[in-house]
């Protein structure tokens, strides 16, 4: 230990001896060691915000799609199809499921008055609140009633409220679709963009029945999609299971059948995206890495030319009794010493710009301990490893050619 | 008071030193045989080439022998690996270079420590006793002056101290006023005569001057390669008394 911290004192002499040279290695670390900083944060900034997103949508979702057949040609013609009952026969049979809607969309255009814009309309049942968590800014759902009779209500998102009514308040006045105008019964409190993108607040929603009956006239209950809710986050497996069965069953597939339909959980949903992060991530903090190899390499050149300069240093101090080791010691105490300043100073200007981008971009952007850490332990191993050579060559110096060097 | 005593320090038996370069071996040491008692005080003589230079890094443990066996304090060192022999220069051995050899831009104080560094002595014990060993070469005046602001003679004590430091039974001493005028010179062998006599301290000093060589009390003589003469001086010249000789410096001259 007495001897680490008497190598770190000559180390930093040395240092602050060939000040030029040491500040442009110390650079090439500090370059790197900032990069890492900010692509690991921004790296983490971005997942954090997408993931809670995805799970602020809930965790515990399926959603059920209808799929044709992938089998090459003859059954082309048997569209596959879901319907409302599927629903139903899901939320009475399979255990695990707690809720289920359906759900079908189309864009259209849609008019208030003189205003019209264009947006994504919606037929779902009132079961659709509780599986997307929507809740109401202003007035309620449509009814039950309103679901079996078909009736031209609606619900709208902020944005559309927004695109026909201005300031003015949206509810119990009327919207077009097509021939039929519908009473807006209710507003949805804003939810922002989701993390694909999409503005959730820029759709209509209306009863299923009365989508298909007014808007797209379509086979009796035949819905695009369901969504289920699993009954908790621990139980979506066994739902999935339960919904597959009951699909199968229904749909008549036979043992070894392809499914006409396919299972999507908000789980694996979060999954591919977590993996897209994490490729991403990856990606560019092994670009950011390479500006620290390339900082390493510096350390290594800066280090033989040390190495080479003080030759006779080197064979005074073996002379009166250093051994390899000390030798060894002190040339890569100095290596890490230099790349570990860079490293701090890196972390710091790495943190600020973390700070800065943060604040420009209203993210919530935070460096984990495990990234200071990894930061500095990096910038050490990188002392260590590209000092070796060096420290190495100083160590395995003849004294004797060592003293005769000018 | 008689410093030397009988046991030998420094044992060479049959010592060669081969060169090897590409094609040409070159005998540098064909076969030395030399015993040097504690206390003595001994000069190696020899032109360039005789073999001195060889001889004196083979004795400071700087080099290994071709052939032959060499016991310093009674150790055979002969085949140590490199490190068991930086800790034997590090306990037995003060080296003088004829460079001086002073670690640049560090005080004389820290040069004259660093040998105690190596040894993993606590500072406090490290800065005692270099102060103590600046002081006995008659610089405890300049312990924070850097090499290049002490003057050559000055250079060379601080170096004495640096090589006392360790209390080492040996000072190998490489033509260690080559680089002093005479007045300096003499100031240096004095200081290395008075330590000779005084603490026992056994000194080999290697040069290819005759009037250094005469202070000392016994003289080796080398030629290609082999000990010519060894012969004891029994009237070594007293370098502190030829110093008073001289003729008094001239003003502003204080090297």
């Amino acid at each position: 230990m007495r001897a680490l911290l008497a190598a770190f004192r000559i180390a930093l002499r040395a240092i602050v001896r060939a000040k030029l040279r040491a500040s442009l290695t110390i650079l090439g670390i500090l370059i790197g060691v900032a990069a890492v900083v900010v692509v690991v944060a921004l790296g983490l900034g971005v997942r954090q915000r997408v993931l809670g997103e995805v799970s602020a949508m809930g965790t515990n979702i399926i959603y059920i799609w209808p799929q044709s057949s992938q089998a090459s040609g003859a059954r082309k013609s048997e569209e596959a199809a879901m319907t409302e009952d599927d629903g139903r026969a899901i939320l009475e049979e399979a255990l695990s499921v707690s809720d289920v809607t359906p759900f079908s969309s189309v864009s259209m255009q849609v008019v208030a008055s003189e205003r019209n814009v264009a947006t994504s309309v919606m037929g779902t049942t009132r079961s659709y609140w509780k599986v997307r968590s929507f809740s109401f800014a202003r007035g309620e759902s449509w009814s039950e009633s309103d679901e079996q009779l078909k009736a031209k209500v609606c619900v709208i998102g902020e944005t559309v409220r927004e695109a026909l009514f201005g300031s003015n308040d949206a509810l119990g006045q009327y919207i077009r679709i097509g021939k039929h105008p519908f009473r807006v019964v209710g507003v949805l409190v804003r939810k922002g963009q989701s993390s694909f993108g999409e503005d959730q607040d820029d759709r209509l929603l209306m009863p299923i029945g009365s989508f298909r009956a007014r808007v797209m006239p379509t086979t009796p209950g035949r819905v695009d999609q369901l969504m289920a809710s699993a009954t908790s986050e621990r139980t979506v497996d066994r739902a999935v299971r339960q919904i597959e069965e009951i699909m199968r069953q229904r749909h008549h597939i036979e043992e070894g059948g392809e499914d006409d339909f396919r299972i999507g959980t908000q789980a694996e949903i979060r999954k591919s995206q977590e993996q897209i992060f994490d490729t991403l991530t990856v990606l560019l903090s092994s670009i950011a890495g390479v500006s620290l190899l390339v900082g390493g390499i510096g350390v290594m050149n800066v280090m033989l030319v040390s190495v080479t300069e003080r030759t006779r240093e080197i064979g005074i101090r073996m002379a009166i009794g250093a051994e390899e080791l000390d030798i060894l010691v002190q040339f890569l105490v100095e290596a890490v010493t230099l790349s570990l300043i860079g490293g701090l100073i890196g972390l710091g200007v790495g943190t600020g710009v973390v700070a800065v981008l943060a604040s420009a971009l209203g993210w919530s952007m935070s460096l984990p301990m495990s990234a200071i850490a990894a930061a500095l332990g990096t910038s050490t191993a990188i002392g260590v490893v590209f000092g070796f050579l060096p420290a190495r060559r100083a160590a395995r110096l003849d004294p004797i050619t060592a003293l005769r060097r000018e | 008071m008689t410093p030397e005593r009988d046991e030998p320090l420094i044992e060479l038996e049959h010592i060669g030193k081969d060169y090897v370069t590409e094609d040409v071996t070159v005998r540098a040491l064909r076969s030395v045989d030399i015993t040097i008692a504690h206390g003595e005080f001994v000069a190696i003589v020899g032109q360039s080439g005789s073999g001195k230079s060889t001889m004196m890094n083979i004795i400071g443990c700087l080099d290994r022998p071709t052939r032959g066996t060499y016991r310093l304090d009674g150790i055979d060192v002969t085949h140590r690996p490199n490190d068991a022999r930086a800790i034997v220069r590090n306990r037995l051995i003060g080296f003088v270079f004829q460079g001086f050899n002073l670690l640049p831009r560090t005080t004389a104080l820290e040069n004259v420590e660093l040998p105690l560094v190596y040894r993993g002595i606590s500072a406090a014990e490290r800065r005692q006793r270099a102060l103590a060993s600046l002081e006995a070469v008659g610089l405890g005046q300049r312990l924070h002056h850097t090499p290049n602001q002490l003057s050559g003679g000055q250079q060379q004590r601080v170096a004495i101290a640096r090589a006392l430091v360790t209390s080492p039974p040996l000072l190998l001493a490489d033509e260690p006023t080559g680089n002093l005028d005479t007045r300096t010179s003499l100031e240096v062998l004095g200081l290395l005569q008075h330590l000779n006599r005084q603490n026992g301290i056994t000194i080999v000093l290697v040069t290819h001057e005759p009037d250094i060589a005469a202070c000392a009390r016994r003289v080796i003589t080398m030629r290609d390669g082999a000990v010519r003469r060894d012969a004891r001086n029994e009237q070594p010249l007293d370098a502190a008394s030829a110093l008073a000789e001289l003729p008094p410096p001239d003003e502003g001259d204080t090297a």
